[in-house]
């Protein structure tokens, strides 16, 4: 290389131009071209910034916060009924009932209870008359002995009658969890139809007729059902009955896995409402009679039992004649197995039961009285209150904490919309029990379609390494070149000032 | 006297109704047909049907209101379920295993007996939810139920062939048309965990009647193999649930290839030990050879036209069917040649990744000319070039044996093409269709898991039918003839390096992103180098 320039020495000395002279390699072109780089880039941040963003609305988390600190309270209004002793009954009842919610404030919590006397009673206001001896009810009237020494007795009843569940916020671990639909499904199980003896068939409807079907219209302002009902003859349990001389026993460890899901079809697949279950379980002709024992190795006088928030099931040893006459029930037979059906149902559905000591007088067959009906409606209203606090308050907890956590228009709306439903539920508390429950229902459903959208999981498990795996190769070989131009000019830029000055 | 007299009449009545044995209003029948086949093999086909008298079909009208409530004894409620939700009017799922040949066994007694998932529906439209909506549904629902992938018979495998699939029971007059809607996912592998929601359909499940004989040890090791559910309506009678099971076992290999003796013991490695309670009829149907000496025990209950019928109910249990030959068993020298009217070959011709041909050949083995449906329902995977369609009648090219032709093209990413037409091959002759097709080229994430296996087509479905008739009715030609499934190889990615494609592809372009670059920005200076002493020497 050196050769030809030690040889032809003019031809570099003088008839190359210097290229700085040149018009592109003026310093002006350059810093022109390095800053449009640089704009493009600028200028596309915040497309980039558009395009890989996540869409996270803002959620109303303030509404929710303070929400959570409203307390919804129900009026409950006793008015007693006694006379010319009224306004003392009154206020000695108020002030024992008042002893009772200091006692246990959580039993008593979001009820205002107050009592006054038969004058200033308005409508749903209960009424205590004195009566019989024996305390007996009617609607939402309440006959007892009222007198000086029976005002304890009498607050003993009303707690029982008007808060029945030990605390009003947090639910009762046998009710099934609030929906507006549930599906009943009555299954007729024979373990071993082959094995003779069995029961091919039953008459549901009616029995459904009799006994469940009064609960379901009373109830019908809290839930919608749906009817279902099956026969099996192959119901095999998971585990052996023990041998007991001339019966074959179930002990409560065995009754944790009496239901043998794998091997009962019970579970619907087309619906996503909670199911009740209601299984009559009629043992092989080689088990029985089949009966349940308690912790002693006893037998249990009674053959149905619950499985909380899941169903009720009954255990029927037919008995010889049943079984001459033929495969089919006869009512007698199935009216005392519904009858426990229908008491599963009612504790399932949270229906409170009534104080030992009381008794029903009523007009009608009704399934249910009025203070039971009433109770259940509170408990429901509160629970389903305080269920959607909780649930806007976790939604918002949670987005708050996982900053990859899409929220859609949908989860928001579902939010508003819920907080809009507590509202309206908090105007209607004073007014109407039936309105106030309708309002948390519906705060309760759209706070739990907000949690569970699925639209929310979408990116929840793609963590921000896989962005740089991505990223990096790309742009740590571009990136660099850009940013060394870019500071070598502003260092030459900087020199030429410096030498100006 | 007189007491007695009507204590004996009430005892008469409910003994009538015990025998009876199945409630009023539902019905249920059993039945096993077992048939020795020319090769040796042996056919056995299940059918359980449980008939709902007096009950139809929801009105999809009133999807948006309250259903009736559902109380059943021995209907499936599971799948009852399904039905009255999405208002079903008919209903095929069908899976099956393997290739029905149909030149060596026959036609077979059900149907449906394409290789993998089958599942197609009549449905009347409605007012709330739109045909498509409750197709979706009922196949996710059906997914659910027998734990099949019927999920993944998407828009992408849906079709609406009206012609190859007529309704085998009626579809009630509810003003707007019932519509029907097709797929089939010829992938899909049949085993145990299918067969076991099947069972639990059934009211005796596997343990009691001839339902006991379904043991999936021996079910799944049987040449071929293949399960059905079937509802239709009938006008008059209900809602009738069939249930199928087919199989096709080999005794001779079982025998190390001497006899062809069979008993459920050799077949089914179980015997009928009880009956089902409330089947109301539970028979075993034997077909008995023509042309050898052979022996069946025990005695049947009747023996009529060659068939032998053995009343589970009556006989003594256990009981074990079986039937004997005096002879070993010897491969006749027709053994392959056509038992079917029609022998159909299909297959996908090229090497390419990109281009193909697809083939039909079709022989008619009968004297007279026949006309079939042909049903190409192609996933857009495969595209046809329908121009270069070309249809040879015994070598020479006869375009006119192709007539009523539809064709609705593939939309890729959504829609499979159907392809139907009539075709008519000639008494003892030969037709030949061939047709150039370009395969797709996926994205990336369109690749199932196994994506170097390839993609199963679904079969074609090729329908004879008189042509003199109205309508292209089923019998007595044969019915729905399916073609082996095909296997297309597409394209594929490497997958097992996609971030050495990232490092690459972003190597490539900061290379020439920083060539480029420097081009434009870098600062040319002359360096003037002042020549030294040692080099001027």
């Amino acid at each position: 290389m050196g050769h030809w320039r030690d040889s032809d020495p003019l031809l570099d000395m003088d008839f190359t131009p210097d290229p700085s002279k040149l018009s592109f390699q003026a310093d002006s072109v350059r810093r022109k071209i390095i800053s449009a780089y640089w704009t493009i880039i600028i200028l596309a941040l915040p497309l980039w910034w558009y395009t890989t963003s996540i869409e996270r609305l803002s959620l109303p988390s303030s509404q929710v916060a303070s929400n959570a600190q409203k307390r919804l309270q129900i009026p409950v209004r006793l008015a007693v009924d006694v006379g010319s002793e009224g306004p003392l009954v009154a206020t000695q009842l108020q002030k024992s009932l008042n002893k009772r919610i200091e006692r246990v404030p959580e039993r008593w919590d979001g009820l205002d209870v107050r009592v006054s006397t038969s004058a200033e009673a308005v409508d749903g206001t209960y009424i205590i008359c004195s009566g019989r001896e024996v305390a007996v009810m009617r609607d939402r009237n309440l006959v007892y002995p009222v007198g000086a020494q029976s005002i304890s007795g009498l607050t003993d009843v009303l707690s029982d009658l008007i808060a029945p569940f030990p605390s009003t916020s947090e639910p009762e671990h046998r009710v099934a969890q609030y929906s507006p639909r549930y599906r009943l499904s009555f299954s007729l199980l024979n373990e071993d139809a082959a094995a003779g003896n069995a029961f091919t068939e039953w008459d549901v409807s009616d029995a459904i007729a009799r006994h469940i079907s009064p609960i379901l219209n009373r109830v019908s302002i809290l839930h919608n059902f749906t009817l279902e009902s099956q026969v099996q003859f192959h119901a095999p349990l998971a585990f052996n009955p023990q041998h007991l001389d001339t019966i074959f026993g179930i002990t409560p460890e065995d009754l944790t896995v009496f239901v043998n899901s794998a091997e009962w079809t019970l579970s619907s697949s087309a619906s996503n409402d909670p199911v009740l279950h209601f299984v009559l379980f009629i043992p092989s002709a080689a088990r029985r009679p089949l009966h349940i024992l308690n912790n002693e190795g006893d037998i249990s006088p009674s053959n149905a039992f619950l499985l909380p928030q899941w169903g009720g099931i009954v255990i029927h040893n037919p008995s010889l004649q049943d079984i001459h006459s033929d495969a089919k029930f006869s009512s007698a037979i199935l009216d005392p197995i519904f009858s426990a059906f229908s008491s599963h149902l009612l504790s399932l559905l949270g229906v409170p039961h009534l104080p030992t000591n009381v008794q029903t007088v009523s007009r009608t067959h009704d399934a249910l009285t009025d203070w039971q009906f009433d109770a259940l409606l509170r408990y429901r209203a509160l629970n389903n209150a305080q269920r959607s606090k909780d649930t806007l308050q976790s939604i918002v907890n949670l987005v708050g904490q996982i900053e990859n956590m899409p929220v859609g228009p949908n989860v928001r709306d579902d939010i508003q919309n819920a907080l809009i439903a507590l509202e309206y539920m908090y105007d209607a508390s004073k007014a109407s029990l039936t309105e106030t429950l309708r309002h948390s229902a519906r705060a309760f459903i759209l706070s739990s379609r907000a949690f569970f959208n699925p639209g929310m999981l979408a990116l929840l498990y793609f963590p921000a390494e896989h962005k740089y795996a991505v990223y990096t190769p790309m742009f740590a070989s571009a990136v660099i070149p850009l940013f060394v131009a870019a500071l070598r000019e502003v260092a030459a830029w900087r020199r030429e000032r410096k030498q100006k000055q | 006297m007189q007491a007695g007299w009507k204590a004996k009449f009430l005892l008469g009545l409910s003994l009538c109704l015990s025998a009876l044995g199945s409630p009023i209003g539902e019905q249920f029948d059993e039945q096993l047909t077992l048939k020795s086949l020319r090769d040796g093999k042996v056919l056995s086909r299940f059918s359980f049907t449980t008939l709902l008298k007096g009950a139809s079909p929801r009105n999809p009208q009133t999807l948006g209101s309250d259903d009736i409530s559902q109380h059943y004894t021995i209907f499936p409620l599971a799948l009852g379920q399904i039905l009255r939700e999405y208002a079903i009017t008919e209903m095929h799922l069908t899976l099956n295993a393997g290739n029905w040949n149909y030149d060596r066994w026959g036609y077979p007694e059900e149907a449906g007996v394409g290789t993998g998932a089958e599942l197609w529906a009549w449905m009347g439209d409605g007012p709330s939810d739109t045909v498509d909506d409750r197709w979706k549904g009922l196949r996710n629902a059906l997914a659910g139920l027998f734990c099949a992938s019927l999920g993944s018979l998407d828009e992408q495998r849906t079709t609406a062939p009206v012609r190859s699939f007529e309704p085998e029971g009626n579809l009630p007059d509810w003003g707007p048309p019932h519509q029907i809607r097709h797929a089939s996912l010829a992938s899909e592998h049949v085993c145990t965990e299918n067969l076991t929601p099947f069972l639990k359909l059934l009211p005796c499940k596997s343990l009691s009647g001839i339902a006991s004989l379904l043991n999936p040890h021996r079910l799944f090791d049987a040449d071929w193999h293949g399960m059905g559910v079937h509802v239709l309506w009938r006008e008059g009678e209900g809602v009738e649930v069939r249930l199928a099971f087919q199989s096709i076992s080999d005794p001779v290999r079982y025998s190390l290839g001497r006899k062809q003796d069979w008993d459920f013991r050799t077949l089914f490695d179980r015997t009928i030990d009880r009956k089902c309670p409330v089947a109301q009829s539970s028979h075993v149907v034997v077909a008995l050879p023509t042309s050898a000496e052979f022996d069946i025990s025990p005695e049947p209950t009747s023996n009529a036209a060659g068939l032998a019928t053995f009343d589970v109910a009556t006989l003594n249990k256990p009981l074990d069917v079986g039937l004997r030959w005096r002879f070993d068993f010897q491969y006749p020298l027709d053994f392959d040649s056509p038992t079917s009217s029609l022998s159909v070959q299909r297959t996908l011709r090229g090497s390419s990744q990109a281009r193909g041909q697809l083939s039909l050949v079709l022989k008619n083995h009968r004297n007279t000319s026949l006309h079939v449906v042909y049903l190409e329902t192609m996933p857009w995977l495969v595209q046809f070039y329908l121009h270069t369609l070309q249809i040879y009648i015994n070598g020479s090219r006869n375009d006119d044996a192709m007539s009523d032709m539809t064709y609705m093209p593939s939309i890729p990413h959504a829609r499979p093409a159907t392809f139907q037409c009539v075709l008519a091959v000639p008494p003892g002759g030969a037709l030949h269709l061939t047709m150039d097709v370009a395969k797709s080229f996926l994205r990336y994430t369109e690749h199932p898991p196994d994506a170097q296996r390839g993609w199963d087509l679904p079969p074609a479905i090729l329908t004879p039918f008189d042509p003199t008739s109205n309508r292209s009715a089923n019998d007595p030609i044969g019915g729905r003839i399916y073609t082996p499934a095909l296997l297309v190889d597409l394209a594929t990615p490497d997958f097992s390096m996609p971030y050495n494609v990232i490092i690459f592809t972003c190597s490539l372009v900061a290379f020439i992103f920083g060539s480029v670059f420097n081009l434009l920005t870098r600062k040319f200076v002359v360096v003037h180098i002042e020549p030294t002493k040692d080099k001027k020497e």
